[in-house]
């Protein structure tokens, strides 16, 4: 029998013929933005990214990303002043991500596992660079240099490299063993260091004969004098020089008291020195101690070791008195704010006091060790940037002085970021000329600060970040829970008196992901997948690649909820036809 | 669930649907009464949906999917899940009979409620599900809802079925743990979804899950599980926001006082009490 | 096998023999029987099927939606106010195209109470795409029930087979019981045409716009107007096999009738009486018996009224404003002829008021003695009402 064909309420087709994009009249964009970690970072680390892959386990992978834009990152794990911690939004959540604690890890575990980096670098140049001076500033120099592709060689007048990271900061901040596995592999990218070499003035100019530009690296190794009376080489030791001969294997007599002057980090690292060789150390600072330049963190720990700290106290002269010395010291009292904030000292009418000690040390300022490293700032036709200066010689050969010779703020990773300006503005120059310097780097710059990026620089994926910074009220904070930080476990105090061991003890990898996985990540897509997961309209698409999501616009009814419920602000809506 | 339906921007139901339709997967036959949803899932001859679809009368939710029931039993069906997927009017109001009679009988299905509190569908009039306090067409201006929310787990508890749960689309991992654990069990499983509604409660759409996860929060809407009408599980530790941090983000309730706020804490309060003591009691 | 059953009995047998796989019910004076005779036969074992007790006639038809949908062969019986809360789903069943088979016991609706014979429930419920068959004993329920599955899963239309409250329901008569093979070679087990299927998954009654409704109603009335072939063939095969026929209508001495009566149900039975009494007085009456309501049988009434000078329908219902039901669908479907008899109005029986022979007489007599009808609709055997107030 053949049956009539019925027709009734029955479906036959889907509903993806109804393209209800039409409706739309905001449109979501994926658009990963600067986290405001990355813009305090000196150096401009790309730390959302750095944390993100720590957090799904890609160590190399997260460590390379800290190498595109640093070459020391178990330095810098262990003694940069870590500002990208101040600046991080889960602060005002729970507490600020351990951010150096990661770093250090990352390295170490690359160290370890005696990891490679594969990491891109532009074809070779022509041109070949000189350094002098490998600290921070050089060795950066040096391996920026040669990640665009410029052969580079770094003469360094001491037996060893690493300048104040060799010679300045103790052991038991930075172990010799870490530096050395640091710049071993700057060395393995091809960058070829001369030590106990030292370059003289006149033999600079053969330097730019033979070379196509020079990156003056030198540093300030010398410790600024008291300037009061009674101050010998005898009476009054260079704080520098005391801690270069302890890292050189020597032990310089300590017994008794030994006085410090000064309150910058040197001062303290000299105080913790006098310490485990057996002595005693007093600080004496003129201002406050929240006026110390130097690290809280290292402040307490030198007294927890027992030094002494003075306060409001400047030298005022020196007798000696057989084997001792008798310091004069000058009370100071607080009148008004100095313009950097600091409390202004003025002294506290006649009032002196007094304090007999085996030695006193300086470590109130550090200089250059030969007067032609200074810049030359008024010179015509220098190009003055953030972090360097450049000039150039009768040829047209270019002179960077950078590091501390040239930066406002003067610490390890100031240094890094200079050899990194340095070493884009030499390549702009050599590509595009001197006027493009300025525009080229200002393309670099991470979110709204004065870091630059090299990542950005090449051409790499971070050049589409958006400027803006994210800030804490753009954080959806709904999705995450509170959670301690990590704890650094350190060395007791008993165990640190009298070793040079590294204080602070690594983590486990365990603790590193999960610290990372506290990082918001903020700005940058970490394929959480709410978006996907909460698109009313199935229109977020996820790609083959673990990283690509996209938008259908066929049918994004343009909700919001995407950028809404994106805990990090990775998603940005605008308006429908812009 | 496919795109092209025609839910509103940013729509809870559609997202409910979604998150539902992975726990349950292809054997699944679905029985959806007059609702949101009979026009989200699209004009004849389209679908929005992957799978056998029995659309039927408004309130025959618990009735058509005994039904179904019956005939897959007869045809010795025993991998196919009958699902009735219904509004709150078709749940709290005219579907409630059939909802009784149908889980009395301890049918197996899963009966899912998505709750946008009133009825949306037919233009935003109130129904035994909108909330004391609401604005609605039929509740408008000094005229506000003075009636509280019915409390439809606790009428499905009271019939002693196997499993009865809360539900909300800002938690979507506990919604799709709770639709697979409904899955599993055999007898009547009723589960109640928190759809936020932006274009009925006043909302910006982009605001639809926020708004969902401060109703769990604020405790107005508890996620809590009650097992053969006994024992209770309370899922979320709420945050213990102020009610009214959710009241002044909707359009639905602008009209409140601080007065009628404060007094509405004190609803709420007692209710999440009234709840814990529950929790808590062992028989 | 020939037994004593009442009507509901029957009806239940019917039901096991078509081998229906679920059944849903609420029960009704004076439908419970049926319920309780089919309960009876799942729970022994003699039905293989599942029967849901629902708690409402509107829930009932739910649930049958639901299981025939899945691809099951369904029952249900009901009567007046049960039949009259299913009404919105008895709209929904035939524009879903379900082939579900529903006994309705006509009985009065209230107020005031009455569980008495009265076919205004099923009647009131004509528009809503629904077959009708109305019977007049025992045999032709068991006959006319078994018969519906076929037609109704022929056409994809629902059907109702109308039994008279308690004249049928539960009255005892010799029935002939076929047997199951027989059944079975009449009756194959159901194919759907279409299903709840996970493996090829549509949406069922779906939003329909005003682009395509029209044209989905339209294939309705043409599965409507089929089924009036289809319902002939059906009896066809079935008097092959059983021996009995009963046709949409049947006329019995209408060829020389100058008045023809027209009954339906258990009426029809003392109709046949009186009309051997008055053939034995030379009285030249006819009788013809509706038993097809819907679709209504427009040329098998023509045929048999057309030649006759009156016509006397009597309906057991009334549609106020407008009069007997029975009598206005009649005047409409004789209204294409050139020619056709005057057409009396009586309204008889309601409330299950006994429809005797006198009565019946009464009818005649005054049929024969009017040219015209006095009035529209013509109540017979009203009494005087004494506390009107």
């Amino acid at each position: 029998m053949n049956l009539r064909p019925l027709f009734m309420p029955r479906t036959h087709e889907t509903t993806e013929g109804n393209k209800t994009g039409s409706w739309r009249y905001l449109r979501p964009r994926y658009e990963d933005k600067t986290s405001p970690c990355s813009a305090a970072c000196p150096a401009g680390e790309d730390i959302a990214r750095i944390e993100m892959l720590s957090a799904q386990g890609f160590f190399k992978e997260a460590w390379e990303t800290i190498l595109r834009e640093n070459p020391l990152p178990g330095v810098c794990g262990r003694v940069c002043f870590h500002p990208c911690e101040g600046s991080c939004n889960r602060e005002g959540f729970d507490s600020a991500l351990a951010i150096h604690t990661i770093e250090r890890h990352l390295a170490d575990t690359a160290a370890r596992n005696d990891l490679k980096p594969a990491l891109e670098k532009l074809a070779l140049q022509p041109q070949k660079i000189a350094t002098i001076g490998s600290g921070p500033a050089g060795l950066s120099a040096a391996w920026f240099f040669t990640m665009l592709g410029y052969a580079c060689d770094i003469y360094e007048s001491l037996p060893e490299a690493g300048g104040i990271l060799r010679w300045g900061i103790p052991e038991y901040r930075l172990p010799a063993a870490v530096l050395r596995t640091e710049i071993g592999r700057i060395e393995s990218q091809g960058v070829r260091i001369v030590t106990g070499r030292h370059i003289s003035e006149s033999e600079l100019n053969n330097l730019l004969s033979n070379y196509s530009a020079v990156f003056m690296g030198c540093g300030y190794s010398r410790s600024t004098p008291l300037g009061v009376p009674g101050e010998t080489p005898e009476s009054v030791k260079d704080g520098l020089e005391f801690l270069r001969s302890v890292r050189q294997g020597e032990k310089p007599p300590c017994q008794g008291l030994s006085a410090v002057i000064g309150g910058g980090n040197t001062a303290v690292d000299v105080a913790r020195t006098v310490i485990r060789l057996g002595g005693k150390a007093a600080i004496l600072y003129r201002r406050r101690r929240q006026d110390m330049p130097a690290f809280e963190e290292e402040i307490v720990m030198a007294m927890e070791e027992g030094v002494e700290l003075h306060e409001l106290l400047a030298p005022g002269a020196i007798e000696a008195q057989g084997d001792q010395y008798r310091l004069i010291l000058r009370k100071m009292k607080i009148e008004g704010q100095d313009k950097d904030g600091r409390g202004r000292i003025v002294p506290d009418g006649d009032k002196t006091g007094e304090v007999t000690v085996e030695r006193i040390f300086t470590a109130t300022g550090a200089d250059v060790a030969e007067p032609w490293y200074n810049p030359p700032s008024d010179k015509p036709g220098t190009i003055a940037l953030s972090h360097c200066q450049i000039r150039f010689d009768k040829k047209g050969l270019p002179l960077v002085y950078g590091g501390d010779l040239t930066n406002a703020t003067k610490n390890v990773t100031q240094a890094i970021a200079s050899g990194k300006q340095a070493a884009m503005a030499i390549d702009t120059y050599f590509q595009q000329g001197s006027d493009a310097i300025e525009s080229r780097l200002a393309s670099c710059r991470v979110g709204d600060g004065l870091s630059l990026s090299m990542e950005v620089y090449m051409q790499g994926a971070r050049r589409l970040r958006s400027f803006h910074i994210v800030r804490p009220e753009e954080i959806n904070t709904d999705y995450f829970q509170f959670e301690a930080r990590v704890v650094q476990p350190r060395l007791l105090v008993e165990e640190r008196a009298g070793s040079f061991d590294e204080i602070d003890m690594r983590i486990s990898a365990n603790l590193a992901i999960r610290e990372a996985g506290r990082c918001f990540n903020c700005g940058l897509c970490n394929q959480c997948d709410n978006c996907y997961l909460y698109c009313p309209d199935v229109a977020v698409i996820r790609g083959r690649n673990m990283e690509d999501r996209h938008i259908n616009f066929d049918y994004c009814k343009g909700c919001g909820l995407c950028a809404a419920e994106c805990p990090r602000n990775a998603v940005t809506l605008e308006g429908e036809g812009i | 669930m496919h795109s092209g339906h025609v839910g509103c921007p940013g729509c809870g139901a559609t997202i409910a649907m979604r998150l539902f339709m992975k726990a349950m997967g292809e054997k699944t036959i679905m029985v959806l009464p007059a609702c949101c949803w009979t026009v989200i899932a699209g004009a004849y001859p389209t679908s929005a949906l992957k799978i056998p679809v029995l659309q039927t009368a408004f309130e025959t939710g618990g009735a058509t999917a005994s039904g179904v029931r019956a005939a897959l039993d007869m045809k010795g069906d025993t991998e196919t899940t009958v699902v009735t997927w219904a509004g709150d009017g078709g749940t709290f109001d005219i579907g409630f009979q059939s909802l009784s009679g149908a889980v009395e009988r301890n049918e197996d299905f899963i009966y899912v409620c998505y709750d946008n509190e009133a009825y949306m569908n037919t233009g935003i009039q109130r129904s035994s599900s909108t909330p004391y306090g609401a604005w609605t067409t039929t509740t408008p201006g000094q005229d506000w809802k003075r009636m509280r929310k019915k409390n439809i787990v606790e009428a499905l508890v009271a019939h002693r079925i196997p499993y009865v749960a809360t539900a909300n689309i800002a938690f979507p991992e506990d919604l799709v743990r709770k639709a697979k654990k409904a899955r599993s069990i055999k007898g009547s499983k009723f589960i109640h979804v928190f759809a936020s509604c932006p274009t009925g409660w006043r909302i910006p759409s982009e605001l639809s899950v926020k708004i969902a996860r401060m109703a769990v929060q604020t405790n107005i809407f508890p996620l809590y599980e009650v097992e053969d009408g006994i024992h209770y599980t309370i899922n979320q530790k709420p945050k213990e926001y102020l009610v009214r941090e959710y009241f002044k983000l909707q359009g639905r309730f602008r009209h409140l006082t601080d007065k009628d706020l404060d007094q509405i804490q004190t609803m709420v309060d007692e209710d999440w009490a009234l709840l814990l003591r529950k929790a808590e009691a062992r028989i | 096998m020939k037994r004593v059953l009442e009507g509901s009995h029957a009806v239940a047998e019917a039901v096991r023999l078509a081998k229906v796989q679920v059944v849903s019910a609420y029960p009704i004076t004076p439908q419970t029987h049926i319920v309780e005779i089919i309960s009876d036969y799942c729970a022994k074992g003699k039905m293989n099927a599942k029967f849901i007790p629902v708690e409402s006639e509107h829930s009932c038809l739910a649930a049958l939606v639901g299981a025939q949908s899945a691809g099951v062969r369904t029952f249900t019986a009901t009567s007046s106010h049960g039949l009259a809360l299913m009404h919105e789903i008895l709209h929904w069943v035939s524009a879903a195209r379900l082939p579900i088979v529903m006994v309705d016991v006509n009985r009065a609706l209230g107020p005031g109470w009455n569980i008495w014979s009265d076919q205004s429930d099923s009647l009131s419920q004509r528009d809503t795409g629904w077959l009708q068959l109305y019977c007049e004993d025992s045999q032709e329920v068991i006959d006319t029930v078994l018969q519906a599955f076929r037609l109704a899963e022929r056409v994809n239309l629902p059907v109702m087979v109308v039994l008279d409250a308690f004249f049928l329901s539960h009255t005892y008569e010799p029935v002939d019981v076929p047997e199951q093979e027989e059944v079975d070679r009449f009756l194959p087990s159901y194919s759907p045409r279409f299903t709840l299927d996970t493996a090829n998954p549509y949406t069922l009654s779906p939003l329909v716009t005003p682009a395509f409704y029209m044209e989905m109603r339209h294939d309705t009335a043409l599965a409507m107007d089929e089924a009036m072939a289809c319902f002939n063939e059906i009896e066809e095969e079935y008097a092959a096999l059983f021996n009995r026929r009963y046709g949409s209508v049947e006329a019995v001495a209408c060829d020389d009738a100058e008045i023809i009566l027209v009954t339906s149900g258990t009426i029809t039975s003392t109709a046949r009486l009186l009309l051997e009494e008055l053939r034995a007085k030379g009285e030249k009456v006819g009788l013809l018996k509706m038993k097809m309501f819907r679709p209504f049988p427009v040329e098998a009434v023509c045929r048999a009224l057309g030649r006759a000078k009156k016509v006397a329908v009597i309906d057991r219902n009334f549609s106020f404003g407008a009069g007997g039901i029975f009598a206005q669908e009649i005047k409409a479907a004789l209204y294409k002829l050139p020619v056709h008899p005057t057409v009396f109005g009586y309204i008889a029986g309601l409330g299950g008021r006994d429809v005797t022979t006198a009565v019946l007489e009464e009818i005649y007599i005054k049929t024969r003695e009017a040219d015209l009808p006095s009035q529209a609709s013509i109540w017979i055997g009203l009494q005087e009402v004494k506390y009107a107030n």
